[in-house]
């Protein structure tokens, strides 16, 4: 044992030294590698320098090179040569720019108004007694503009937060029309007889894509003023039922007959009950469902929620019910009851619960599927229909 | 090692694993997508409980059954689908034979016809999967001549027990009734069940018509006649069919006339030296202007509490929709989208404002919140105009009209989901579709 230890330590402190040498050594020649690159350089221009210096025997070839150095002067030349023409040709500009500004802007502010009142009033006046003529000349020309730009800039602040986004900023030909149809609406129909007589079907597909894009947004600005629909929902969980908490734990005490193990159940135990009331007793143990079974049991009961003979106050009305199954997977009607509700009247209230509870019947009744071996898990449901998605927006 | 094992899992847990393994309460769920689809139910023919009834229980629940299958939101089971039928309207109910064919709902009901000619009908509604009542059974009695009405309101009572808001069956609808070609049209007067039954004119056809309005109670109906060579407007008495003009102010025209809810106050348009303004009439009054500009104000529809006026105007250029206090005052613009926009009409919910919106060469009926916001178009056609709301506030009938010379007008509805766009039987070409009040 002292040989091989002796060897061990040997061969261990010889592995040390070993690493402290490489680190020591290898560090060096690290930082040195970057300080001969930059000698390098310098080097190489001292050389350079050097040879020229030895080499430059010719003054006369020094000469020619003079008047390359009044060239260089030129430069100068050329410098004062291009700030002089963007300078004068700067100053023009801004000198004639300004006045088709000064010319925009103007009549926005103080001239305008003295310009344009009594040019508004007097149109307005001319075109009023033909009313359904006033609108058509009033978008045309400036004068018109005081009645025109405020209605039409108005347009251009809420589509944006609108369905149909785009804004309505063409009102000339709608005005061009507009004087025909307030008097007869038959004559602009008929002109359009033969292209529009196969499209009556297509009645529907508009209001579906309306309603589609209204439900992909409905988070829009205006709609928080309807906030009812958006509003949060701090359901408080249903008290849980004492006694499924009981055959939990006696699972957990038969699968552990090793001491250990119960000392495990205890430990989880003394955790669960310095972490809650009292009163809570831990419900179930065994491995959790999955995220797949969950979603399993979620698609079985949305197939049979039907919301289409709702009223639009149920479809606003979130219920949570809770229902008690039986081993095979099937529900105990009779324990299906409502926990919590948000939104909605009594009335929309109530037929929201049955709507929930004929799901939870008619796709229960054969079974919902869910996994045997973890019935502790799932014997008692808390399901939440929540019809947010479903609503007639 | 196995020993080590155990210690280590049971650290594990001790530090606060355990939690998040172990489930705390029941296991929870959140469905957020369901189906939407007519709910399958069962009405078996009513039970004549004696002979005289046997005629009318047939056609008693014929005409409940059309009624919700009519909303879209129902769909009836064949009757030769039924497994089992109900002979004693008493007897148990065998859920199971209905559960077998899907039926959701069961109607059942029974029908007697006492010697003086009542009608006295007695009907349940059964949850079949809960195999449980859906509220308590009820008996309606009438005339036999009024056989439909009571049809019509057990129809409303089911629609109202399952869906949860109120039932539009029991009502009718004033309508003009259209007969030649479009150059030479005769119009008049005409009213009849939601359905299109029991149509009865209230008007001959020597002068044109327009745009009929009942009362909130509907006992009246206000409507527009060119009686006197001008668009005047008249107040008829639905039953007595007696009428008279209104306010009627020498070189003016008045047009588009609407009750106020209060059913005493009306408001209209009228056209004076070539200006249209809103003008309110109430009882012993004279018509005060709500508007006062020189562009064309017209179309005003209340609220149901009566305190806002929704209508249209082409003050900004183009024909859009305003609402403003029924005091009058500044109106506020609520239609920003493309095209133009005419005809509101407000919600007797008060939520939504339905309109007529022209765009790129077509009509279409939509709806959009009462400040303009969430606007959706339900339908598109041709040309599709004048819509007027449902008692409940669910479906908007409108007028539909085809192309060309020869196309006729005709009367539609649609659910304000967009769905269940249908064609409402009238005799002949129809326009201007006004719903009455659930009758009383």
């Amino acid at each position: 044992m002292p040989e091989k230890l002796d060897k061990s330590t040997i061969i261990s402190g010889g592995a040390h030294l070993g690493l402290i040498g490489w680190a020591l050594i290898g560090g060096v020649i690290h930082w040195e590698s970057p300080a001969e690159t930059v000698t390098n350089v310098s080097m190489i221009s001292g050389d350079e320098y050097a040879a020229l210096v030895s080499n430059s025997t010719d003054p006369a070839a020094a000469g020619p090179e003079v008047p390359e150095a009044p060239e260089t002067p030129e430069p100068p030349e050329t410098e004062p040569e291009t700030p002089e023409p963007p300078a004068p040709e700067t100053e023009p500009q801004p000198s004639e720019a300004p006045p088709p500004r000064a010319a925009e802007v103007a009549p926005d502010e103080a001239p305008d108004t003295s310009a344009l009142e009594p040019l508004p009033e007097a149109e307005v006046t001319e075109t009023a007694p033909p009313a359904p003529e006033a609108p058509v000349a009033a978008p045309d020309e400036p004068p018109g503009a005081s009645l025109v730009l405020d209605s039409s800039r108005r347009p251009k602040e809420r589509p944006a937060q609108r369905v149909a986004p785009t804004p309505a900023v063409a009102p000339e030909p709608d005005a061009a029309v507009d004087t025909e149809m307030t008097e007869a609406a038959e004559p602009t129909p008929a002109e359009e007889e033969p292209a529009q007589e196969a499209q009556e079907d297509t009645a529907p597909e508009a209001a579906n894509t309306e309603i589609v894009t209204e439900a992909e947004e409905p988070a829009g600005g205006e709609v928080v003023a309807l906030a009812p629909t958006g509003s949060p929902r701090p359901k408080s969980r249903p008290a849980r039922r004492a006694p499924e908490a009981e055959p939990a734990r006696a699972e957990t005490s038969q699968d552990t007959s090793d001491a250990i193990a119960d000392a495990v159940a205890d430990a989880v135990s003394e955790g669960q009950s310095a972490s809650e009331p009292a009163n809570a007793t831990p419900s179930r143990s065994g491995p959790p469902m999955t995220a797949g079974e969950k979603d399993a049991l979620r698609v079985a009961v949305q197939q049979c929620w039907n919301v289409g003979s709702l009223s639009t106050d149920a479809l606003r009305v979130t219920v949570t019910v809770l229902v008690a199954m039986n081993e095979n997977g099937t529900p105990d009607n009779g324990s299906i009851r409502m926990v919590g509700s948000e939104g909605g009247s009594d009335d929309a209230v109530r037929q929201a619960f049955e709507a929930a509870r004929r799901a939870i019947i008619r796709c229960g009744s054969r079974g919902f599927p869910l996994p045997a071996e973890k019935y502790g898990e799932w014997a008692e449901i808390e399901m939440v229909f929540n019809p947010e998605k479903m609503r007639i927006k | 090692m196995k020993k080590l094992t155990h210690i280590l899992a049971g650290l594990a847990l001790a530090l606060g694993i355990s939690p998040a393994i172990a489930q705390d309460g029941p296991l929870r769920i959140e469905i957020t997508e369901g189906v939407i689809e007519p709910l399958p139910f069962a009405i078996p023919v009513f039970i004549a409980e004696n002979a005289a009834a046997q005629e009318y229980a047939a056609q008693l629940s014929q005409v409940v059954a059309a009624d919700l299958a009519g909303t879209g939101l129902f769909r009836q089971i064949p009757r030769d689908a039924f497994i089992s039928n109900v002979s004693n309207f008493d007897a148990p109910v065998q859920y199971a034979d209905w559960k077998a064919i899907n039926a959701q709902a069961l109607i059942t009901g029974a029908v007697s016809v006492a010697e003086g000619g009542r009608v006295n009908v007695k009907f349940r509604l059964f949850d079949v999967f809960s195999e449980a009542p859906l509220g308590d059974g009820l008996q309606l009695g009438g005339t036999t001549t009024s056989w439909r009405r009571i049809a019509h309101k057990v129809a409303d009572q089911v629609y109202s027990r399952i869906t949860g808001e109120g039932g539009y069956f029991d009502s009718r609808v004033v309508f003009v009734h259209e007969e030649g070609p479009k150059n030479a049209r005769q119009k008049r007067l005409a009213v009849m069940d939601y359905d299109g039954a029991n149509v009865q004119y209230l008007t001959g056809s020597a002068s044109i018509v327009l745009a009929p309005r009942f009362s909130p109670n509907g006992d009246r109906v206000i409507y527009t006649s060119y009686e006197t060579g001008f668009p005047k407007i008249y107040i008829m008495d639905v039953g007595t069919v007696q009428r008279r003009i209104l306010d009627d102010q020498p070189g003016t025209m008045t047009f588009a006339p609407r009750f106020a809810p209060d059913g005493q106050t009306v408001v209209f348009s009228l056209e004076r030296g070539g200006n249209t303004d809103i003008y309110k009439l109430t009882p012993g009054g004279t018509a005060q202007p709500l508007t006062n500009a020189p562009s064309i104000e017209t179309a005003p529809s209340y609220s149901p509490d009566g305190s806002q006026i929704v209508f249209e105007s082409d003050r900004s250029g183009t024909q859009q929709l305003y609402k403003m206090s029924a005091g009058g005052g500044e109106p506020t613009r609520i239609s920003f989208g493309e095209g133009r926009y005419g005809t509101p009409v407000w919600s007797p919910r008060g939520d939504l404002i339905a309109f007529t919106k022209q765009h790129q060469g077509r009509f279409h009926i939509g709806v959009m919140r009462t400040d303009g916001s969430e606007e959706r178009l339900l339908t598109a056609s041709f040309l599709d105009e004048g819509p007027t709301w449902s008692p409940n506030g669910r479906v908007i009938m409108f007028t539909r009209s085809g192309s060309g010379a020869g196309g006729e007008s005709a009367l539609y509805s649609v659910d304000i989901s967009g769905r269940n766009l249908k064609r409402v039987p009238t005799p002949g070409a129809a326009s201007d579709p006004a719903w009455s009040p659930l009758l009383p």
